[in-house]
């Protein structure tokens, strides 16, 4: 097994039983440079008189402003059970027409600004997206504001729509990939609706323009609603756009419903979804965690990255550079509101279904028994440190973080405390998340692959094969 | 209120019906230094203090046009071998350095080009160049990398081509139906034969013909100032000795002068789909810009033609997206396709598609584009120009991309003008020149099931 070890000038090496293995450090290779303080965003916050909450970022970059418009409870999780990935749809039809302009109209307008408009829905929240040269920033969010607020959903557009989602989720429906998260997603969550993201033949068949109209009216509603303007513009100009385009907007009908927690723990399931003819295994393999809040959230991320976080974690440097099984394998922990998982991934050839789902359970094993050595929790940490930096060099990265953020729960200023609390965590920390939520016991498998690779599967126990 | 430039007030108060021209506000012009080593390296220098991050791109002049003959998808295998290790730096090392140094790192290879890429904070800097240096100069030729390397590759293309749904046709096979020369039309990622012949010879050679330091071009864009940059280069690049580089080929192939339709069956997809490609201008050409307009106007995002007029309008497609190659409408530097690629509608027909593709193309060689339309594409032009320099590691990458395939990296910064310049004329002219069914090459991709359902219909009748 590949052991990770860098000499950081900073950071006393330690070595660990695996030490023999790690790679020598080139010897003429020059020092990192002292690193610079950390720059955190300056959010002005302004809540306009209707309820919705404005957080202007301003940057001296590139001649450009985005803006990223996040409605709380308004995502996929307030789907109805019969409705999966209904969100999806209603986010997507938002700029197919409003009470001024027609569907060709809003692209041409964008279009004439510079910039883009669009809209997409996530577990938690439905969020709006615009940008346009920094010259069209008031115009960008004049149409902004009209197709938030003021959608019709023609007729013929949602017809469209229909039609077009249905060959979309059949061409879908072809690729391993989107069949697996499915499954593991199930296997996961349950009866949640953090399970059903997906839309599928029926809810795509069944959903109304009432009912578009409906939760439009329920969902998209200032009282629920975060706006975050970065680029170049000032603070107060911002502010004044936003009240030009929102302020007069009324709060009607009751907010969306409460959302119930998903579970922390689920009894394992073992799937395997036949593909004939695939030359690939695509492996998911998951597990309940917690929610975005949680105080373990920021360990467990960490604890992830070291697995399956990067190029230079546990699960690439095995599977990939030593044993050749896969292009890329990994391990995301995908925060919620009121929930979370772990999901880990490879593709690997047929041949090696077994022996891959072997490597990722003896990583699990190892990283909940093993101290990890110094150095490698240090490079990991400045791997998540340089990621905030990378991240925060990109205006519409910024935006788009706070808005997602504060759709699951988290404050304006924990963009800015991420890094120094991730640095503050010990190794003892890593190690007993790595109990906690890597313990090999808890993982529910999804294989879809070709039905010859059965055999391989039985090892790790009785798989259901989906045909 | 805010202070709003004049030309947005102006076209607010007259309504969003007229051309949005993008104002001189807009306009991003970059700092941009050159300057080449006494070894040939040239470098290219982006100052920009906004954050504590640097990107760093080295572009070598090879892709897979160069690679040997018998040696499919070679060019992009040593791409891989490249992070692998040398006699200073073990494998592993690399990646290692780069991520404790807080950064992401990564490689592609293109017909005309190969590019290491790294963006990390600026304290990272040093190590990164001497990591680059040092790969440079040698590999560690090395038995059980190879053999690692080749099996990865391998997942490359399952994960990829093999194992998905249209397999990328619309970015390989196209290219291997509408190219002559072998050059061009051969299969970059390579034949799983050709892969696992590929030698520790093979891998000097290479190494040795086209990744010296006069074959290459550094670029860095960030928190530093040039002539600290040029410091820096001169320290950790300026001992690696020049290397003699083959001579190039004559790769230049003439636009097509026949049709080509060829009808593929595939395995996996469940909804047919189509390429449509043509043979484009030379890199430097007067009509290298118009082209690139003209694929926005026709197929750039929901505004544009064909998305309205196939998406929308006839409801033919479920999308209409274009490619330039395997790369930009600026980034090539031999024989290069503009495809369009459209998943259709059971009820349609491949023929019926191309036929309202070739009607919209009429209607811009007969007509031109408005004023309005035109000033709105390119309004769009400039900001999609300005949101891609944004990255510094894709802004240190294009600077060295331009460096070596142009010779100039202060192409970047005439871009946005050759857009400007593009007048409706300049678009009839090169719709009518290169979107000609001659010149064209199309791939009709259908699900096997679909394909056997057609032959049985048709033996019935």
């Amino acid at each position: 097994m590949h052991k990770t070890l860098i000499a950081l000038a900073t950071t006393v090496l330690v070595c660990g039983q695996v030490c023999a293995k790690a790679p020598r450090l080139p010897k003429d290779l020059p020092s990192y440079a002292p690193d610079k303080p950390l720059p955190v965003p300056q959010i002005e916050q302004k809540t306009l008189g209707n309820g919705l909450i404005v957080w202007a970022i301003p940057r001296q970059g590139l001649p450009r402003v985005d803006y990223v418009l996040a409605f709380r409870g308004a995502g996929l999780a307030a789907d109805p059970k019969d409705r999966p990935g209904f969100a999806s749809i209603l986010a997507g039809l938002l700029s197919e027409g409003t009470e001024k302009h027609d569907s060709k109209s809003i692209a041409e307008i964008a279009q004439g600004h510079g910039g883009g408009i669009g809209a997409s829905a996530g577990n938690d929240g439905l969020t709006l997206y615009a940008n346009a040269l920094a010259s069209h920033a008031e115009p960008m969010l004049d149409l902004l504001a009209e197709v938030t607020r003021t959608p019709v959903f023609p007729e013929k557009e949602v017809a469209l729509t229909r039609a077009n989602a249905l060959q979309g989720l059949k061409a879908a429906e072809a690729q391993p990939g989107f069949r697996a998260e499915r499954a593991i997603l199930a296997a996961i969550y349950g009866d949640h609706p953090y399970a059903r993201t997906q839309a599928t033949e029926e809810s795509i068949n069944a959903f109304t323009r009432e009912e578009l109209q409906r939760a439009h009216a329920q969902r998209l509603r200032p009282d629920q609603a975060l706006l975050v303007v970065t680029g170049r513009i000032e603070a107060d100009a911002a502010f004044a756009l936003a009240e030009k385009a929102f302020g007069d907007w009324e709060v009607e009908d009751t907010g969306p419903e409460v959302i119930a927690a998903s579970r922390d723990r689920a009894k394992p399931s073992l799937v395997h979804l036949e593909r004939a003819g695939s030359v690939q295994s695509a492996l998911r393999i998951g597990r309940p965690a917690v929610a975005a809040a949680h105080e373990d959230a920021i360990p467990l991320r960490l604890v992830t990255t070291i697995l399956g976080g990067g190029f230079s974690s546990r699960l690439m440097q095995n599977l990939r550079e030593d044993k050749g099984y896969t292009y890329g394998a990994s391990v995301g922990y995908r925060s919620q509101s009121v929930g979370g998982a772990l999901v880990a991934g490879a593709d690997v050839r047929n041949e090696v279904t077994g022996a891959a789902i072997g490597e990722f359970m003896a990583e699990f094993k190892r990283i909940g028994t093993q101290t990890v050595p110094a150095a490698e929790l240090e490079m990991h940490k400045r791997f998540v440190a340089g990621g905030y930096l990378i991240g925060n060099q990109l205006q519409a990265s910024v935006a788009g973080t706070l808005a997602g953020n504060w759709l699951v729960g988290l404050p304006p200023e924990y963009l800015g405390e991420y890094v120094p609390k991730v640095r503050a965590v010990s190794a003892e920390q890593i190690l007993q998340m790595g109990r906690k939520y890597y313990a090999v016991d808890q993982w529910s498998i999804v294989v879809v692959g070709d039905a010859a690779v059965a055999g391989q599967l039985r090892q790790y126990g009785k798989f259901e094969t989906v045909k | 209120m805010p202070r709003i430039p004049a030309i947005a007030l102006l076209s607010l108060a007259l309504g969003n019906t007229l051309p949005a021209l993008a104002g001189d506000v807009d306009r991003w012009e970059l700092p941009i230094a050159v300057k080449t080593l006494d070894n040939g390296l040239t470098v290219v220098v982006s100052e920009d203090r906004s954050a504590p991050v640097v990107g760093v791109s080295v572009v070598y002049k090879v892709g897979m046009r160069l690679e040997p003959k018998d040696r499919t998808g070679f060019a992009h295998l040593f791409e891989h071998l490249m992070f692998e290790g040398t006699p200073n730096a073990p494998e592993g090392s690399f990646d290692k350095v780069i991520t404790g140094g807080g950064g992401r790192n990564n490689g592609s290879t293109r017909p005309d080009y190969t590019n290491y890429i790294e963006v990390a904070p600026v304290s990272a800097l040093e190590p990164i160049l001497w990591l680059e240096a040092d790969r440079m100069t040698t590999l560690d030729f090395n038995e059980k990398t190879l053999k690692n390397q080749q099996d990865v590759v391998k997942e490359e293309i399952r994960v990829n081509v093999k194992n998905q749904p249209y397999g990328g046709f619309m970015w390989i096979d196209i290219g291997q139906q509408a190219f002559q020369k072998w050059e061009n039309n051969h299969d970059g990622y390579g034949s799983f034969v050709d892969l696992e012949n590929a030698s520790l010879d093979d891998v000097r050679a290479f190494h040795r013909d086209y990744y010296g330091p006069n074959n290459a071009v550094l670029g860095i864009a960030g928190d530093i100032g040039a002539e600290e940059a040029f410091r820096l280069a001169e320290k950790y690049f300026g001992k690696i000795k020049r290397r003699e580089t083959p001579p190039r080929p004559d790769v230049s192939e003439p636009l097509n002068t026949e049709e080509k339709r060829i009808t593929q069956a595939d395995d996996l997809a469940q909804v047919p789909a189509v390429a449509v490609a043509w043979k484009i201008a030379d890199r430097g050409s007067p009509d290298q810009a118009p082209i690139a307009v003209l694929a926005e106007v026709l197929a750039g995002g929901d505004a544009s033609r064909m998305y309205q007029g196939l998406v929308k309008g006839k409801e033919m497609s479920l999308n209409i997206d274009h490619l330039f190659g395997l790369t930009g409408p600026f980034e090539y530097n031999g024989p290069t396709l503009l495809t369009l690629f459209a998943l259709y509608k059971p009820n349609v027909t491949s023929d019926a598609l191309i036929a309202e593709m070739d009607a919209q193309i009429a209607r811009v060689v007969a007509d031109g584009v408005s004023d309005a339309e035109l000033g709105r594409v390119k309004t769009a032009m400039l900001s999609d120009w300005n949101n891609s320099m944004e990255s510094l590691l894709s802004r240190a990458d294009t600077l060295a991309i331009f460096q070596a395939l142009w010779d100039d990296a202060q192409v970047a910064n005439q871009v946005p003008g050759w857009i400007e310049a593009v007048t409706s004329d300049d678009l009839k002219r090169v719709a009518a020149k290169y979107l000609t069914a001659a010149n064209r090459t199309v791939i009709d991709r259908k699900p096997k099931a679909m394909l056997a359902t057609e032959a049985a219909a048709k033996q019935e009748g």
